[in-house]
């Protein structure tokens, strides 16, 4: 007994570590580019970086819990445009914005629910069944735009209220309160909450959580449809962001936030992690996403750069699982 | 533990800083002396264009370059990765308003998604000028002037072409025959400006020879001019890939060469161009050449230019795109020392087998 207290607290300080460590480099990446450019260390560039962060960091939110459970969820990125296109055209339709909003969360809480059904009840590997849904929304999403762009509304333009859920007119990036609330919300949910202790549980131990009698499809199932509904959330703040969504598109945003995860202290394999790393995680890769054309670097760069942080990320946490 | 993995941690972090550092001054010394450093530092110009690495965008930044060195302006060209990049093209805007240059020129991929960035630099006064396909749709008073191409125009101009090589053939074929169109896609306005002039171009000749209600204009919706096929002399099938990949595009210019009564071809833009070729090269014996298929293209880019050296390609259609660099640099000087400025049409020429390596072509297209 004394032992498995022991191993908690040193696994809880590791934990904790990698959390620490991630916050320092997010504030030392920044202040990097505060010396470097003049012109980053203006509020716009807060804003920016803080648009940059809204859409990955919900995707990150939501793929923490399957990433946790030891699945992966490749479909985010597509289902997010598609859950916002497919909104988008329900918004011409005549639909009222309000409900075309809830919509658009209802769309990606779907696809969450078929990724939930086809790897906890199909038993579906997820790389394969989530690689699946994200050609099937990629597709959806281009049917039923008709391969048109789809055009939100502006701000000041009737119905363009849903702007102002991120930034008010004002410009106040009232935006990264909302992405708190839910990082919180979601941090309630995984660390206070039966769903959470569950999905923990089936990360850590699938078969020993199933044999106490826990209903492991179910909750391995919850864990998906949260994904799904975090990218219809993420399509809602896409849209706000950036007003046009083409079909066809969304691929490689998954994998965006999956490094946001991993690079927050998520292990790959399951049973570790923490929405507060995951939102530290997504900043770093946006701080770098803003800051590097201030230094005159072009986007490759940012690749190329982010590409290290990410296997330095996964280096500390293959590092942490064999010191357990 | 803790320790062993931060002290870890802090050398890699170091070791990531210094190719960091190593990066940057690698693009000083590479990129520098191309335009960033080229002028005396008095006057910067944000160039943010739709794309970066393709021949094209090349040619443009070229332009922007002369025109930054005879002005002794530093300038900082950008653009995503690709056409379909909203996101990042905002992003990359953002980041040019944000660092308060003199002026911007800017491809707009989709204007409603960069109005926050454009009317901030409204806010700050920095002019803005459109170049390539401009801002269409801009907010009043947001752009000075534009650098471009009139592409419906350039779109009749490869229909007026085109309409000799293929006159006969409709006049006296027995039943109906088809003109392919290859469009990118059906968002941009600049592609569908190309398409649409292209169309009703090649619709207007022919119908005056052969009377009102004999073309039809089938494929995508918003291209159809509610002739039927069967009524039809001449059927205008323009097709639009699903995904912009090269493949995508392959298939669907595939699909209208397989078709028997095909007798000519036209892709609106390098990457139209580019599938009419790669699925002729997959067809055994090919279908476009002289006598057979003509096909007709825009832009330029080795595949194309070799398409139209060998006779396959009847001819293209091409912009300016150094021109188009040029002006939209030389605008944006302008505009930032307060001078009027005006449109500028960069023009666009036809360019076939006969001269398209004599020195007025060789300047406007690009490998």
């Amino acid at each position: 007994m004394g032992d498995n207290n022991g191993l908690k607290q040193t696994m809880g300080n590791v934990v904790g570590s990698q959390k620490f460590i991630a916050v320092l480099a997010l504030v030392a990446i920044y202040i990097f580019f505060a010396i470097s450019s003049e012109s980053f260390r203006s509020t716009d560039t807060l804003v920016s970086i803080f648009d940059a962060s809204y859409y990955i960091g919900f995707l990150a939110i939501g793929v923490t819990f399957v990433i946790i459970t030891g699945g992966i969820d490749l479909s985010i990125g597509t289902v997010m445009m598609c859950s916002a296109i497919i909104g988008g055209v329900l918004f011409q339709m005549g639909m009222p914005m309000w409900l075309t909003l809830i919509m658009i969360i209802a769309i990606g809480g779907t696809f969450g629910l078929l990724n939930g059904l086809l790897v906890a009840r199909f038993k579906l590997p997820p790389f394969i069944a989530t690689l699946g849904t994200m050609m099937i929304a990629r597709g959806l999403g281009s049917i039923i735009s008709n391969v048109q762009s789809v055009t939100f509304p502006l701000r000041g333009a009737e119905e363009g209220f849903y702007k102002s859920i991120f930034r008010l007119d004002n410009n106040f990036p009232i935006g990264i309160f909302v992405l708190i609330l839910f990082a919180v919300l979601a941090a309630i949910v995984l660390n206070k909450t039966k769903v959470g202790r569950y999905i923990f549980s089936i990360g850590s131990n699938r078969e020993a959580t199933r044999l106490s009698g826990v209903d492991v499809n179910k909750w391995e199932t919850i864990a998906y449809v949260i994904s799904g509904l975090f990218a219809g959330i993420a399509g809602i703040a896409y849209a706000a962001t950036y007003t046009t969504i083409l079909p066809g598109e969304g691929a490689g945003f998954e994998l965006d936030a999956i490094a946001g995860v991993v690079i927050g202290g998520t292990s790959l394999s399951g049973g570790i992690g923490s929405i507060f790393g995951t939102v530290i995680g997504v900043f770093i890769m946006s701080v770098l996403k803003v800051g590097l054309p201030y230094i005159d670097l072009q986007p490759h760069y940012q690749l190329f750069i982010t590409g290290i942080v990410l296997i330095i990320a996964v280096y500390l946490d293959v590092r942490r699982r064999n010191k357990l | 533990m803790k320790k062993g993995i931060m002290k870890k941690f802090l050398i890699l972090a170091a070791l990531a800083g210094l190719i960091g550092l190593l990066a940057a001054c690698g693009d000083d010394s590479s990129e520098g002396a191309s335009g960033e450093e080229s002028g005396s530092g008095d006057m910067t110009v944000e160039i943010v264009a739709k794309g970066f690495q393709h021949d094209f965008w090349r040619a443009v930044r070229q332009g922007a370059e002369e025109a930054a060195e005879e002005h002794g302006v530093e300038m900082n060209f950008v653009g995503p990765q690709d056409e379909s990049a909203i996101a990042e093209q905002v992003e990359m805007l953002n980041n040019a308003v944000n660092k308060n240059p003199d002026a911007i020129a800017l491809a707009a991929l989709d204007t409603s998604a960069l109005i926050g960035p454009i009317e901030q630099s409204m806010d700050r006064d920095i002019p803005i000028i459109g170049f390539d396909s401009g801002v269409p749709d801009a907010p009043e008073g947001a752009i000075d002037a534009n650098a471009s191409t009139d592409n419906y125009a350039a779109g009749e101009l490869a229909a007026e072409n085109m309409y000799p090589a293929i006159e006969d053939k409709v006049a006296e074929a027995d039943g109906d025959v088809r003109i392919g169109v290859v469009a990118q896609e059906v968002n941009s306005f600049s592609i569908t400006e190309r398409t649409v002039g292209f169309i009703d171009k090649m619709a207007e000749l022919v119908e005056g020879e052969l009377g009102e209600g004999t073309v039809a204009v089938i494929g995508h919706e918003k291209l159809e001019n509610g002739v039927a096929e069967g009524d039809a002399k001449l059927v205008i099938e323009t097709r639009v890939p699903a995904e912009l990949t090269d493949s995508a595009g392959q298939t669907e210019a595939q699909t209208l060469l397989n078709k028997d009564d095909l007798i000519g071809i036209y892709g609106s833009n390098e990457f139209a161009a580019k599938a009419i070729i790669n699925a002729d090269s997959a067809i055994s014996g090919g279908k476009i050449g002289p006598d057979k298929v003509i096909a007709v293209g825009f832009d330029s880019g080795a595949m194309q230019l070799d398409a139209v050296r060998s006779e396959r390609f009847y001819g293209a259609v091409t912009q300016d795109p150094v021109s188009i660099g040029y002006n939209a640099l030389d605008l944006a000087v302008k505009a930032a020392n307060g001078e009027e400025v005006s449109d500028v049409d960069t023009g666009a020429v036809w360019y076939d087998a006969e001269n398209v390596d004599s020195e007025e072509i060789t300047d406007l297209v690009y490998e």
